[in-house]
């Protein structure tokens, strides 16, 4: 059954394009672009915009990464380009996303290791990427525009910044040429407080990805659900200051008592059902990228979303 | 250099040796009673030194004092110096009582319509030919003076009993005095001759801190006098809580009971006294206070008020002859009392809604009463809604590193050169800054924002190469005054906490004006008056409250402030008794909105928590300075 409705939105998400190949003075294989949507998705009408993209979470330091991810990929390079290389190849998804864990530890004095991580990266995989870099006002300008610098031309979404940091963030997207992610914690109103503060310091809003922040399921992610929602009929509405695509992860399901205390067997098949089973309805509540670590759960995401947005309830 | 310390609070000060008690006081901010300039002639300014050796002249200025207080060390603090560290009490009788307390009417003009009648009347006496009863004579010479009906008025026992001797000790010339009240008429004093010229009403605002009481003529409406002290129950607690705690203790509603009686009693007389006028020529007293007073003053007890689901014991105007609540006025005296709606919008509310003017007007208006609770009031002649909340102590200087109330040295207006960043400050009564009071905080938050050195979110932009824009203790700050400026020795800052603890207080009064707003469903162009109740409004720069969005954006025009609206109110309703068929209508007509109730009411305030507000469309003529500051400022 589908329900017919009568919006009359005014508004519209919207597009961005990630990624730049040769012909835009990237290296990348290819561009992927998300948002256009100018409809609610799921309402019986025919889905609007591009549909909804996977990232393949990575890392440079794996300590800080989940121990069902870590154990899956035993004793693979932990080598961030033999990683982003491997993942492409061997999952296909849609864009890769780097986070530079290596800064987020205590005592992180090598900023230069910033540079090489993703220069190699870069080299390794043709994918659009996304980079994640420190959260240490100290470190901040430095890792940033390291960040920035190697990556300029390749139209990298990089992130994340919060209300409380978003100035080296901005600074680097605005210097370089990239994009980048928005983070608030699960409220429309501090999401879109947050893109007024970056606009106001220069930032034009076709550079800006919106992460409403997803908790897992049980954990939070209903109310993530209801603000995504939120957030996308403000924009149908014509709200410019929310216009923006949205990218989601499933950073969250991995730490869940349910998955770290699952059994050892149990332990890939249960990690991958936590990731599917939030990335999906994160789709269907409107995210445009949506976020996995365990390389497993592409596949089987993949496969939802193509159905979803195959049916006839998703129209084509 | 010896120390001072100073009690009740503990201030303490350091001062060259030789120097005055009362200069010891100056410099910690105590304003102590110096009529007669600090020339040991008026003997207003006693203190007692505790402990620490002194010099003072027992035999020159002995005579203002009774042996106790010698002994006990009392003497002047303008002819004491020291030249050790001393501990000296001050009484609360020598301290300036320097919290302005509003006492100003802004006269609101009204008819003049009081609930008092007094008759002079010259009565024939009883014969055998005409035998009718002295209280029947009373009234018939009523009735033909022109009052109200024999048939129709009310003889208290009381003034039954002293009826006979009245009349034959008089002459059978006698005044009558006849108070209409919600019973009726009725007879409430008898007085041997002509005394017409002596009809007196007191207004009362009975406040959780401080009283304020109002003598009128009821003849022609003039004051006579005003009086205002503290509610003497601040000895069983500071705030209202803990007063209805006390109130649950053996006999603690009693004693609370009486001393809100006797805080009134006080002001009374004093403010009679100053008038020259008998008490007991003083027929009726409004008063108007919040929930909990007034429900102490009537000895209802408040303790169920303040527990879920939060009802109050009676939501109309109470009245009973004054004398039953403790009151030393003529002892059938009428005593009215505001009504309440609920435990937060109580008769004070009511009194400012009647001050406004707004319950009488078809334009909607919002009344705002700012104090460490809000009171939000939003309506006009048909409908109302009310409700009430906690805005923190932040907008009345607590919770602030440099905050304070509004007392000397305090900044109470301040600007900011948008190129060099140069604050230009006024403060109370001129003197070296202290700290900011609420008025120069809203100042000072709206000209951060303006020269873009806060963030919407209130954030302090560290990368502006400033000398005043620094790292403090962790959080970044901005220096308001230089310590070479200012009258405590040290830089004078407002920190990113405090800019937080700001911004949430003015959230919640905007978010519940917004909740109204919605409630009623009308937009900020339908709000035809804005009035400020309170000491607050009366400060404030209407410009910079909108700004920061402390309140919905309206053009400047339709901000008032109405002063102290419960003295207003009370004043009100003593002189036109009409005005107290408004008041029940308007507690009747009230929707009490409950904000922890209200879903919607925590999105707004998280929509508020922003500068001014997260819907900037809500602000267009903010947005539009806000735009030209960034321009001026040269920012992107």
């Amino acid at each position: 059954m589908t329900m017919q409705t009568l919006a009359d939105w005014i508004g519209e998400v919207r597009s961005v394009t990630i990624g730049a190949t040769r012909a835009d003075g990237g290296t990348r294989t290819g561009t992927v672009t998300v948002g256009g949507e100018r409809d609610l998705s799921f309402v019986g009408t025919p889905p609007t915009g591009h549909r909804p993209l996977i990232a393949y979470e990575i890392c440079d330091d794996r300590s800080l990464w989940p121990a069902p991810v870590n154990r899956f990929l035993g004793d693979r390079s932990s080598d961030p380009g033999e990683w982003a290389r491997w993942a492409g190849q061997e999952y296909a998804p849609d864009l890769i996303r780097l986070f530079l864990t290596s800064t987020r530890k205590r005592g992180f004095s090598d900023p230069a290791s910033v540079t090489s991580t993703v220069e190699s990266v870069l080299q390794a995989t043709g994918l659009p990427l996304i980079i994640e870099g420190s959260n240490d006002p100290a470190l901040d300008s430095e890792v940033f525009r390291r960040i920035g610098e190697a990556g300029e031309g390749e139209r990298l979404l990089i992130g994340t910044a919060e209300a409380g940091h978003y100035r080296s963030i901005a600074a680097t997207a605005m210097a370089f040429g990239h994009l980048m992610i928005a983070q608030s914690p699960i409220d429309i109103n501090l999401a879109k407080q947050l893109n007024i503060l970056l606009r106001e310091i220069g930032l034009s809003y076709d550079r800006i990805v919106i992460d409403p922040y997803t908790g897992a399921l049980g954990y939070g992610f209903e109310y993530s659900y209801s603000v995504m929602e939120r957030i996308r009929t403000s924009a149908l509405k014509g709200d410019d200051d929310l216009t923006m695509p949205m990218i989601c992860s499933a950073a969250d399901s991995l730490t869940v008592k349910e998955v770290r205390e699952a059994d050892p067997s149990e332990s890939d098949r249960i990690s991958v059902s936590w990731e599917l089973y939030a990335m999906l309805p994160a789709a269907i509540a409107g995210a445009s990228i949506v976020c996995v670590r365990h390389p497993s759960t592409i596949a089987q995401l993949r496969a939802g979303i193509g159905a979803l947005w195959s049916s006839p309830g998703g129209g084509a | 250099m010896p120390t001072v310390t100073f009690i009740p609070g503990f201030r303490k000060t350091e001062v060259r040796s030789g120097s005055s008690i009362l200069q010891a006081a100056q410099q910690v901010g105590i304003h102590m009673n110096v009529v007669c300039g600090g020339l040991g002639k008026c003997g207003k300014c006693k203190v007692y030194v505790k402990s620490g050796s002194y010099d003072f002249d027992r035999d020159k200025y002995g005579k203002f004092f009774t042996a106790e207080e010698l002994e006990a060390g009392a003497c002047l603090a303008c002819q004491t110096s020291v030249s050790e560290d001393v501990l000296v009490l001050i009484p609360e009788e020598s301290i300036v009582q320097e919290q302005k307390i509003l006492i100003d009417v802004m006269g609101t003009s009204t008819e003049l319509n009081p609930a008092v009648w007094k008759y002079a009347l010259s009565l024939s006496p009883p014969s055998l030919d005409d035998p009718s009863p002295d209280l029947t004579r009373l009234l018939w010479g009523i009735e033909k003076a022109g009052g109200p009906k024999e048939g129709v008025i009310y003889a208290p026992l009381e003034v039954i009993r002293r009826i006979p001797r009245v009349l034959r000790e008089s002459g059978w010339k006698v005044t009558a005095t006849v108070v209409l009240v919600p019973g009726g008429y009725r007879l409430i004093d008898i007085e041997k001759g002509d005394t017409t010229p002596a009809c007196y009403g007191a207004a009362v605002d009975l406040g959780t801190t401080t009283i304020v009481v109002y003598i009128r003529n009821l003849i022609d409406g003039s004051v006579m006098g005003i009086a205002s002290g503290y509610n003497r129950q601040i000895s069983c607690g500071e705030d209202i809580l803990s007063r209805v705690t006390y109130a649950r203790k053996d006999g603690g509603l009693k004693k609370l009971q009486s001393l809100a009686a006797e805080s009134i009693n006080a002001a009374i007389t004093e403010a009679a006294n100053n008038a020259g006028i008998d008490r007991d020529h003083i027929y009726e007293v409004v008063v108007a206070g919040n929930t909990i007073m007034t429900h102490i003053l009537m000895g209802i007890d408040p303790a169920y008020m303040i527990e879920e689901p939060y009802v109050p014991v009676v939501r109309r105007y109470l009245t009973a002859a004054a004398g039953r609540a403790g009151l030393d006025v003529g002892e059938n005296s009428g005593l009215f009392i505001f009504p309440a709606v609920s435990d937060f919008v109580g008769g004070d509310i009511i009194a400012d809604i009647l001050a406004s003017g707004m319950a009488e007007r078809d334009e909607v208006s919002l009344l705002i009463d700012i104090g460490t609770n809000f009171e939000v009031v939003l309506g006009n002649r048909d409908w109302m809604f009310a409700c009430a909340g906690a805005a923190g102590p932040a907008l009345e200087g607590g919770e602030v590193l440099f905050g304070m109330r509004a007392n000397a040295g305090a900044i109470e207006q301040i600007s900011l050169d948008l190129v060099t960043l140069t604050p230009a400050y006024r403060t109370i009564r001129h003197v070296r800054p202290k700290g900011l009071c609420g008025s120069g905080l809203i100042d000072l938050l709206a000209e951060l924002l303006r020269a873009c050195i806060i963030d919407r979110t209130g954030r302090i932009n560290t990368a502006i190469a400033h000398e005043r824009v620094r790292i403090g203790r962790q959080v970044p700050e901005f220096v308001v005054a230089w310590k070479e400026e200012t009258g405590i020795g040290k830089d004078i800052v407002i920190t990113e906490n405090d800019i937080k603890a700001l911004i949430m207080s003015k959230a919640s009064v905007l978010a519940a004006c917004l909740t109204l707003m919605n409630q009623a469903g009308i937009t900020r162009n339908d709000i035809a008056h804005i009035h400020f109740s309170g000491a607050f409004g009366n400060y404030i720069s209407k410009e910079n409250a909108i700004t920061i969005g402390l309140i919905p954006e309206v053009p400047v025009e339709r901000i008032s402030p109405i002063g102290n609206g419960a003295i207003e109110g009370a004043n009100l309703a003593l002189l036109n008794r009409r005005k107290k068929k408004l008041i029940d209508e308007i507690a009747r007509k009230i929707a009490y909105i409950e904000l922890n109730a209200e879903p919607s009411f925590m999105d707004e305030y998280t929509g508020s928590c922003f500068l001014p507000h997260t819907d900037l469309s809500m602000f267009p003529m903010v947005e539009e300075m806000l735009e030209k500051c960034r321009l001026r400022r040269g920012d992107p």
